[in-house]
């Protein structure tokens, strides 16, 4: 399969996936959240590294999660520390500027945004493509950005020199909040992605 | 005129003159290898101990692995600078444990790997500071061989 079909196969998947993120997000925080497809691209991991490096500014609490079943994924939710505490105070309805500082309710609701966002994505993979995927619990990190992303991609950066990223980033309209999502195919699933859409 | 370099995974840097090679590691390591002699060194940020059977592959990415990029680190610092290993001194840093649910500790493994490499070459271990489950942020002075060394969370700390 030609590298521009699976590049398409995957944008299209992308793009169904971020939609209902986004609706879903709305709804739970209860203001316009409106999520933008960075890019889908094959990039190699020192430049990737790099890039992160370069605009990493600070600390963020991020959310990994394993998609497993039909094919393997893997999805990280990170947002600056500051930030996962407005959007504590959004998901529990509190007062903006309740919480103050990292705390076990940071830490919930970001494992909450986290399984919400991965269970949005793949409820595209199965309601449109037939593909059956749940997943795991998210594991909660606060740590460097640069530390997080690199975690992440640990794995499909030890067997390839480059990797397929699905990236894109949310925000939270009238408070400015800014999130980042990745999607990561595992193994040869992007190929077995895009062998199934295109059959559809 | 002197620059702060970013340095990604799997990737080694140069340089010399007041030049500043930095980069953030969670289970991978920086090793920072400088010469006070020519005031020059470089920084290698590994992912894995070992290249395996990887290592006879054309076109293999050195600097991903500790058995092939200290390797390639000492070999560039030769070619660039002229440093020989007698001249060299090296400092470690990173080789965490980020993420508490997978259960192989690949930062402890490197870290393992890396000083298992300097002693061969007779390059030695001036300072390090591996382990624990925060991330690093260090920042390598190529001119005076000072790394900054900040663990998320931490205070910052010269090695």
């Amino acid at each position: 399969m030609a590298d521009q079909e699976i590049d398409r196969a995957l944008k299209l998947v992308a793009n169904l996936s971020i939609d209902k993120a986004s609706q879903v997000l709305s709804k739970m925080i209860k203001a316009g959240a409106k999520i933008e497809l960075e890019g889908v691209s094959l990039e190699d991991v020192t430049k990737a590294t790099e890039r992160v490096m370069q605009s990493d500014t600070g600390d963020v609490v991020g959310a990994f999660v394993d998609l497993v079943g039909d094919l393997p994924f893997k999805f990280l939710f990170y947002v600056d520390a500051n930030d996962s505490l407005t959007l504590t105070d959004l998901i529990l309805r509190r007062e903006l500027g309740t919480t103050k500082k990292f705390d076990v309710y940071v830490t919930s609701t970001v494992q909450e945004l986290g399984n919400i966002l991965a269970s949005a994505v793949t409820n595209v993979f199965a309601s449109d493509f037939q593909i059956k995927m749940k997943p795991t619990p998210p594991i909660v990190v606060h740590d460097y950005a640069s530390t997080i992303f690199g975690e992440y991609i640990m794995e499909a950066a030890a067997e390839q020199d480059e990797i397929l990223m699905i990236e894109s980033m949310f925000r939270v309209v009238r408070l400015n909040v800014k999130c980042r999502m990745f999607l990561l195919p595992k193994g040869d699933a992007q190929k077995e992605l895009a062998a199934i859409v295109g059959k559809i | 005129m002197a620059v702060e370099v970013s340095v990604g995974m799997a990737d080694i840097k140069l340089g010399r003159d007041g030049d500043v090679l930095a980069t953030v590691l969670g289970s991978c390591i920086g090793v920072c290898l400088f010469s006070a002699s020519h005031g020059a060194g470089g920084l290698l940020h590994l992912m894995m101990p070992t290249a395996g059977n990887n290592a006879a592959q054309p076109g293999i990415k050195k600097a991903k692995y500790a058995d092939t990029g200290v390797p390639e680190l000492v070999h560039s610092l030769k070619v660039s600078f002229g440093v020989q290993p007698k001249d060299l001194v090296a400092k470690i840093f990173g080789g965490a444990k980020v993420l508490q649910n997978v259960e192989r500790n690949i930062g402890a493994e490197n870290a393992v790997a890396v000083q298992a490499i300097l002693k061969e070459y007779g390059i030695p271990l001036k300072a390090h500071k591996t382990g624990g489950e925060r991330g690093y942020r260090i920042k390598f002075h190529t001119e005076s061989g000072k790394v900054i060394c900040q663990v998320f969370g931490g205070p910052t700390e010269e090695y």
